[in-house]
């Protein structure tokens, strides 16, 4: 199974929020990683066929979208960013009413929908109004139905939004028990959610795709490039001004500050094996950066 | 399935309980007015409520019989010998009437009767009571059907209708299908029907209100999404979404016309389903009794209501919000009832007949009527023809607009 993106493009007006990413997806998990406004949800909104784009093709095994209409929706799973529910309707009901849109036959979904009210936690509630429902529950039954179909391609915008680390934990392992054979887009600027799952890396920025990468080896480019020294509270300061600081610790008085930098920022300060995290600043250091920096200014 | 689902959707809102009672309850109240405030009259005084129908009917079963030309001559005659003795007779300066005994057991009783049969010998739209009985010619009795056949062949020609032939002709031809001699009788709570059915646009309303949601409720609440990027989202689930729409306008709309047809029925009686319309008005052109013209009208206020439901869906797949789509569809339903038309012919008349809301009148005594071509249709007929094409239109629309959609 391939899925291809080519060169596609969608414009708002002069704003450009996907210029030209043309790739090609086979089974996996993809974390999509970028700064808020990068395009990622614009690309998202796109490979699942809600969003036309401006130009540029979408191919499932070489075959249009378009020419393949409902049997490409046939095999996606959708879980859009904040995406709202019937607040009258109960999981169960929900979770029957996707199944019918989705074209699930009558006897399947009977099952397909306890099985996964279980796999999510959710069949001793579902009974119940989807109103009553935490951020959390509500996070699983979104994933609960875009599984239903059993999908070969499944896109989870920002699944984790708004969960707790317990939470995250729990949404990151369903996550990986449904990606079995399947192309699974994951998008997040929580970068610590992808690095637990993804097989592959995407990196966007301004609507660019400029990175795709195993995550085995997505951090080999900043080899070399992530230092750490231990300074006093008033070079602390200094030094978050000066670099892209990734993380400050203090320690006995001192503080340990992780900074990204092509070179020795000093003499005394030593190379560390670079993470995700450490990739994600390096590449969006002016969005994501300047932010950092403030806050490190703030907690020294 | 999917249906089951939609009609769900619509019927669970606690806002579809809300308005569905606030509009059944101003639908009851309105229809209901007429009998709440009745009042006749006798020589002892006003009789109100429940014993004045009682009462009215009574009196109206009396005449209820076939206005021969020999009874209405026989009529007319009783009238003009009761206006030959001064001492039943009042003037106010402008007109004579009859008073005292001669009034309340003369005319009273069938004042309604004497109106019509007084009427039926003036010119078009001219107004007059039983008083105009005394003027009439008599002496070699009276051709009631041919006074009708004339009063109707001055409304055809009349200058200011400007009717074609081939109009003349239609209507000419619609009325040698009436059934003479008219049978008189009761028929206060079908007349009180056919003058209300402009009230049922609370009814539509209120649908429309509650179906507003439908497609634009999915773009507020982020559903829409999911549901586009499901195998279904873009087929079958809108035409489910149409016809769990269409199920509940029908249910809710039957309802409501039901407290509207039932409430007068109840209080005022069955009495004149059968009668024609033409002893409300000698020029009525239809062939109808009041219970046939109460189905047609109700008909056309059905196909109304599909067309505004149509034109919801429309609206609904286009906007965001469906309070946007109540900002669009309240004044194209009221609009027109500020609207009065200055005659019967005329674009601006005859498309006024059309809007929504003066659509759900019957319009019956005014010739009201559409040529195209060699084709002339009268008022039921265009607005039924006309609604049925707009809601296919809207409905395509409305599918094709919600296909398209773009979750952005």
């Amino acid at each position: 199974m391939e899925l291809q993106l080519q060169h596609l493009c969608k414009h708002y007006g002069t704003k450009c929020a996907v210029n030209h990413v043309s790739t090609t997806l086979t089974p996996g998990v993809y974390g999509l990683l970028g700064a808020n406004g990068a395009g990622k949800t614009t690309l998202m909104r796109m490979i699942c066929g809600v969003l036309k784009p401006t130009s540029g093709r979408l191919c499932l095994d070489r075959k249009s979208i378009e020419e393949l209409g409902e049997a490409y929706y046939a095999r996606l799973g959708y879980m859009p960013q904040d995406f709202g529910f019937y607040p009258d309707f109960t999981a169960r009901e929900f979770m029957r009413y996707m199944a019918a849109v989705k074209g699930l036959d009558k006897r399947e979904v009977k099952n397909r929908t306890e099985e996964l009210l279980e796999l999510v936690n959710l069949r001793d509630v579902a009974d119940r109004k989807i109103k009553s429902f935490s951020g959390g529950m509500k996070q699983r039954l979104g994933i609960a139905q875009a599984e239903l179909n059993a999908p070969d391609i499944l896109i989870l915008d920002e699944p984790t939004a708004g969960l707790d680390p317990k939470e995250r934990v729990r949404f990151r392992n369903l996550i990986s028990d449904f990606a079995k054979d399947k192309i699974v887009i994951l998008s997040t600027h929580i970068v610590s959610d992808v690095s637990y799952i993804a097989d592959t890396i995407l990196m966007m920025k301004d609507g660019k795709l400029f990175l795709q990468e195993p995550m085995a080896t997505v951090t080999d480019s900043i080899n070399g490039k992530v230092w750490e020294l231990l300074v006093s509270d008033r070079e602390a300061v200094e030094y978050s001004s000066r670099f892209s600081v990734v993380n400050l610790h203090h320690e006995n008085g001192k503080v340990r500050l992780r900074m990204i930098h092509e070179t020795a920022p000093v003499a005394d300060a030593m190379t560390v094996s670079p993470s995700l995290e450490d990739l994600f600043l390096y590449h969006f250091g002016e969005e994501a950066g300047i932010e950092r920096s403030e806050k490190n200014a703030d907690k020294i | 399935m999917l249906i089951k689902y939609e009609f769900l959707k619509i019927l669970r809102k606690k806002s579809t309980l809300i308005v569905m009672s606030a509009s059944l309850l101003v639908t009851a109240f309105l229809f209901g007015l007429p009998a709440l405030q009745f009042q006749t009259y006798n020589q002892s005084g006003v009789i109100k409520g429940v014993d004045g129908i009682a009462y009215e009917k009574e009196q109206a079963e009396k005449y209820a019989v076939p206005l021969t030309n020999e009874y209405v001559a026989e009529t007319i005659r009783e009238i003009q010998q009761l206006f030959e003795n001064p001492d039943n007779v009042g003037y106010d300066g402008n007109e004579q009437f009859l008073i005292e005994g001669a009034y309340w057991e003369g005319i009273a009783p069938r004042e309604n009767l004497l109106n019509m049969i007084a009427k039926n010998y003036t010119n078009p739209n001219e107004s007059v009571g039983y008083n105009a009985l005394p003027a009439l010619d008599i002496s070699e009795g009276t051709d009631f059907y041919a006074a009708r056949q004339e009063k109707i062949g001055k409304l055809l020609n009349a200058s200011s209708r400007a009717l074609s032939e081939k109009q003349k002709a239609y209507w000419q031809d619609m009325n040698g299908k009436v059934d003479a001699p008219f049978v008189y009788g009761y028929y206060t709570g079908w007349n009180i029907i056919i003058t209300s059915f402009e009230l049922l646009m609370f009814a539509i309303l209120a649908v429309c209100i509650v179906i507003a949601p439908v497609f634009s409720g999915e773009f507020q609440a982020g559903t829409d999404a999911v549901i586009l990027s499901a195998k279904y989202g873009r087929t079958k689930l809108i035409t489910a979404k149409i016809i769990a729409s269409y199920l509940f306008g029908t249910l809710a709309f039957t309802l409501h016309a039901l407290v509207a047809l039932g409430l007068p029925l109840a209080a005022f009686g069955l009495g004149g389903w059968n009668l024609p319309l033409q002893i409300a008005d000698t020029i009525i052109p239809y062939p109808l009794t009041f219970f046939q013209a109460t189905l047609v009208n109700l008909g056309v206020v059905y196909l109304v209501l599909f067309a505004m439901i149509g034109f919801t869906l429309l609206l609904s797949a286009k906007m965001k919000s469906p309070y946007l789509v109540l900002i669009v569809l309240v004044p194209v339903l009221f609009i027109p009832l500020f609207l009065s038309p200055n005659g019967t012919t005329g674009a601006y008349n005859l498309t006024l007949f059309l809007l929504p809301y003066r659509s759900t009148m019957p319009e019956i005594g005014k010739y009201i009527s559409y040529q195209f071509g060699g084709l002339v249709f009268d008022i039921f007929t265009m607005r039924a023809i006309l609604y049925a094409v707009l809601t296919m239109i809207m409905l395509s629309l409305a599918k094709l607009s919600f296909k398209k959609h773009q979750v952005a």
